[in-house]
């Protein structure tokens, strides 16, 4: 019998009973064929890897995480609550020593979703990486967490809510933003004045292959996380870089997977997009939990699988190069705002943010204390085509006593104005989160 | 059952065989022996001399066995060689489930759709068993993987081996549910212990004709259902670790199972558990693992702990323990070291042959470890009992934390609840008292349990599953394990599916020829699947399980 080197807990929810359409991409039957090749490849048999039950988010989860309006019930529903907690569950697993590697392997997916929900973008609707995220820094004492998503969209939504976090590095490798959905994703888009350098993003070209892919692993990602010295690193693995993939333009191969995986080897891995569910997702997942196992994965390979037919054009191979100077300076030497921004005042940044899937456009105005004890009180003043002016005010983790009573006064303003239909508070210094 | 029929029930196990014989009027007599471990046969034949007479004989209409023979020639490596030839194609590296001396892995796949990715290296496998038969190897496996979805590449290897085997146990033909190394193992097991089942059977078939016996012969399974003797001759895996199925299906002969109850059988060694969920005694997930060896065998759901009445009390630095060795026989039966029976022996909860001895024995072992033989005869008892509660709450949350697939299971799944204890074996009215009130159960000790295994064995039901699995784009429905396969029409639907799922399994239990019960085939698990390519849906993935529960024939409360 096999056994892992690893103690791995693979978290399995495929919510076979649930669809946001009938032909739409996220649809029930998404991770059929990955059970049924996970089944018949005898992965539930491995000595050392354990299927677990998700848990079930609670709404505390979600607004600890997000400001959602009306509120939480209004923009999820069970199947949301439920992926999220399936990536709780592997936090769990992993910080209370059960395993030493954890993969939830749930869907809806996530990482498009920001901090800001007013309904589903890019298929989803609330963060899982995140709300695990502020599970985890809310339950342990863990603190320094990098993420590094190899979905083939741009993560928008976790480096949205992760923009002013010096703490939580966000590192994206994905399609080039000019010629993919959601468009953003470019070298520049590296961080807030707190926390410039942590945003970082790897836009590749399209028909990238196994070759960009591992060379952007090994020549910007690690050096990095070496530097950076996450406690805990969460991979957000989305498996649309797949060469069959319909609805991305990349080169990538199950193999390939498997090996970045094993080079990047993070603590936990969520589930990201991956649309191929016959020709790729059966074999990305075994590629992966082999990998994250311990186990030897050298044998995996997609039936139609063609070096010649994906191997990637001359010219990438110099484009990616090239593209490592830029992406190294981004984090080793970020912008400075040392001097240029007083202290103890708010800078703002307006955002207009589009909900494909919902249709919903929505204008935001984000403003943040510049703060030298911690990241700094900040709210966010949002409408959108379906929901009026409303505020989110957040006093984030470790909040200095200044920013905690600012935080306080601008609710109290807010609620005296008068002007916004609903209030979201998130302060997780007494861990209170709730609307008014 | 005609009036003057009688059922005959054998439980051949490891230390005794029990029989049992049943009319309609209930047990009409049964029979314990010590069971000739070298000599199986023998064992049976007495027992069946044992507790039928002559005209008894002539009206018994079916005999039940479970037997350890096949259990023990694999545990004890009594194993025929086996030829195993598979085919995996891309995945993890077949060469991790090698089993057996002669295991060759050929070129071919099969992709999980059932599409063939590569073609089968057929004149690779006519030269392995040209070569292996020079060699004395009479008995093979095919193994491909997915051959559950298209069993085209192991019919291919059985055809390309050719009269170089005596028999070959083909993969799909042991079970519809997917894992390949399972598959592979039980196939290899299959076929290591097909010519000592043969040779056994054949000669209780001589046996019972020698008798004047004319009845049907099953066989019974670690699911607590049956299979006719003919039939098992194919897939004797399918009679390995029967032992404890009698049990359960004993105890649910001899009560009125109804409701989420435990089964408690207090050996002499071990204390097995089962649980009952609304009246049905639980299935494993998977099949039953057998020397570590996790296989597709279909089996309850039971564990096995080492406390029973002749286990050994321990006292380690104050802390009381029982077992899991055996120290009996107990001190009141002449024994040397006091085991649990000895314990409530001494505190007079039982009265069990010679209490004095018990006593004694009790009070030396107390007075060694400066203690009372009262504090030390509950402390044992409650190490017991406390054993046995966690190992049911272990399972009781092994249930609970079961992975479910949907929403719906997720937030409505159904919780056990146990409404009775049924408590059976030698010490079982010895625990009564201790197991009151615990969950909020009612603790029932039922009659006769000294003979629940036979009991179960006479009464348990033929069953069989079989997992259908449909897809409208390929056209093609197929159910593995009983060898359906057909064209079906593009517009074929889940509910074609479940009625064909029915027939086919009716029709499979009819060339059985066993017995049809009324309510007892249940579609366990249906879905259908949208295939979409592109944007449109250009046809339906369907899957059907279908079962006939697990039961007894009739009931004597
Ligand atoms: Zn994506
Ligand atoms: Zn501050």
């Amino acid at each position: 019998m096999i056994k892992a080197k690893n103690r791995m807990g693979l978290i399995f929810f495929p919510a076979y009973d649930w669809a946001i359409s009938p032909t739409h991409p996220e649809r029930e039957e998404r991770l059929l064929y990955t059970q049924d090749q996970l089944r018949e490849e005898g992965i539930f048999d491995i000595q050392g890897l354990v299927e677990y039950k998700p848990d079930i988010a609670r709404e505390e989860d979600v607004l600890r995480t997000h400001f959602c309006f009306p509120d939480a019930a209004g923009v999820t529903t069970e199947s949301h609550m439920i992926s999220a907690g399936g990536a709780i569950k592997a936090a769990r697993l992993l910080l209370d020593g059960q395993v030493d590697k954890a993969f939830a392997l749930v869907r809806p997916p996530g990482h498009h979703a920001m901090k800001s929900v007013h309904g589903n973008r890019g298929f989803c609707n609330i963060n899982n990486e995140a709300i695990m995220i502020e599970y985890i820094r809310d339950h342990y004492s863990t603190r320094r967490i990098a993420v590094v998503d190899t979905d083939c969209h741009h993560g928008d939504g976790t480096q949205d809510i992760y923009w002013n976090d010096p703490n939580v590095l966000y590192i994206s490798i994905h399609q080039d933003g000019r010629t993919l959905y959601p468009g953003s994703g470019h070298v520049s888009e590296c961080g807030g004045p707190t926390a410039a350098g942590r945003t970082v993003n790897i836009p590749l070209p399209p028909g990238t292959s196994d070759e960009g892919f591992l060379y952007a692993i090994d020549e910007m990602v690690l050096p990095i996380l070496k530097h950076f010295k996450p406690e805990i690193i969460v991979n957000s693995a989305g498996q649309d870089n797949h060469y069959s993939d319909p609805i991305t333009n990349m080169n990538f191969s199950a193999q390939g997977y498997a090996m970045l995986n094993d080079r990047l080897d993070p603590d936990i891995a969520v589930l990201e997009g991956g649309y191929s569910i016959q020709g790729a997702l059966p074999y990305v997942n075994l590629g992966i939990i082999l990998a994250m196992a311990g186990i030897d994965y050298s044998h995996v390979r997609e039936p139609d699988y063609d070096a010649a037919a994906v191997r990637q054009d001359k010219g990438i191979m110099d484009y990616v190069k090239r593209l490592k100077e830029a992406v190294l300076g981004v984090y080793f030497n970020p912008p400075t705002y040392e001097g240029l921004l007083p202290y103890r005042q708010y800078l703002t940044r307006r955002k207009n943010v589009f909900y494909d899937t919902d249709g919903i456009r929505e204008t935001q105005l984000e403003s943040i204390m510049r703060c030298g004890e911690c990241t700094g009180v900040w709210s966010l003043e949002t409408s959108s085509t379906v929901y009026p002016l409303s505020l989110g005010i957040e006093i984030p983790v470790g909040a200095c006593t200044a920013c905690e009573k600012e935080g306080g006064r601008l609710l109290d303003n807010a609620k005296k104005s008068g002007k916004y239909k609903t209030i979201q508070m998130i302060d997780r210094v007494k861990k209170e989160y709730y609307s008014r | 059952m005609n009036k003057s029929a009688l059922y005959l029930g054998l439980d051949v196990g490891g230390t005794h065989t029990d029989a049992v014989l049943i009319g309609e009027e209930g047990i009409v007599s049964h029979y314990k022996a010590v069971t000739d471990h070298d000599n199986l046969l023998l064992s049976v034949r007495k027992a069946i001399e044992g507790i039928a007479g002559g005209a008894d004989r002539k009206k018994i209409q079916r005999i039940n066995l479970s037997t350890t023979l096949s259990t023990n020639a694999i545990v004890e490596n009594r194993l025929e060689d086996v030829c195993v030839i598979i085919s995996a194609g891309p995945g993890i590296d077949p060469d991790n489930f090698k089993i057996g001396t002669y295991y060759y892995v050929i070129d071919g796949s099969i992709d999980h759709r059932g599409t063939e990715v590569r073609s089968l290296d057929a004149k690779l496998v006519s030269r392995i068993a040209g070569e292996v038969s020079g060699k004395g190897v009479k008995a093979f496996a095919a193994v491909t993987k997915f051959s559950t979805r298209n069993p085209e590449h192991e019919n291919l290897i059985a055809r390309e081996i050719g009269s170089a085997a005596d028999f070959v146990t083909l993969g799909h033909k042991l079970s519809g549910r997917l894992s390949f190394p399972r598959r592979i193992v039980t196939a290899y097991f299959n076929s290591a212990v097909r010519r000592i089942f043969e040779n056994f059977s054949d000669s209780i078939e001589e046996c019972l004709c020698d008798l004047g016996i004319e009845a049907e012969v099953n066989v019974l399974k670690a699911d607590g259902g049956t299979m006719p003797f003919s039939f098992s001759r194919g897939i004797p895996v399918e009679s390995i670790l029967s032992g404890p199925a009698a049990s359960v299906m004993g105890i649910a002969a001899l009560c009125d199972i109804t409701r989420d109850s435990i089964m408690l059988d207090i050996g002499g060694t071990t204390t097995d558990i089962a649980i009952f969920a609304a009246g049905a005694p639980l299935i494993e997930k998977e099949g039953i693992s057998l020397q570590g060896f996790p296989t597709l065998v279909r089996s309850l759901m039971t564990r096995s702990i080492g406390v029973g009445g002749d286990s050994a009390i321990h006292v380690n630095g104050g802390s009381v323990s029982v077992g899991p060795d055996r120290g009996g026989p107990a001190m009141a039966a002449g024994g040397t070291v006091p085991t649990l029976v000895d314990a409530f022996n001494a505190i007079r909860i039982v009265r069990f042959m010679d209490a004095e001895a018990s006593a004694q024995g009790i009070a030396d072992l107390a007075k060694k470890n400066g203690t009372s033989p009262d504090k030390l005869a509950d402390a044992a008892i409650e190490y017991a009992v406390a054993r046995i509660k966690d190992e049911v709450n272990a399972m009781l949350g092994e249930i609970r934390d079961r992975p479910v697939y949907t929403i719906h299971e997720m937030l409505e799944g159904k919780k056990i609840q146990p409404a009775l204890v049924y408590i059976m074996g030698g010490p079982a009215e010895a625990f009564r008292d201790k197991f009151a009130g615990w969950l909020g159960a009612e603790v029932v000790v039922p009659p006769n349990y000294d003979v629940a295994n036979a009991v179960g064995a006479a009464l348990a039901k033929t069953t069989i599953d079989i997992e259908l699995f449909a897809d409208t784009c390929r056209r093609t429905m197929i159910i593995p394990n009983i060898d359906v396969r057909r064209t079906i029409p593009s517009g074929y639907t889940l509910r074609d599916a479940e009625r064909d799922a029915r027939n086919s399994l009716a029709e499979h239990r009819g060339s059985l020829s066993a017995p049809a019960g009324g309510s007892d085939m249940e579609i366990i698990e249906s879905s259908s699947f949208n295939i979409v390519e592109g944007f449109y849906t250009v046809g339906r993935d369907i899957r059907v399980k279908c079962q006939i529960k697990p039961g007894v024939i009739k009931r004597l409360t």
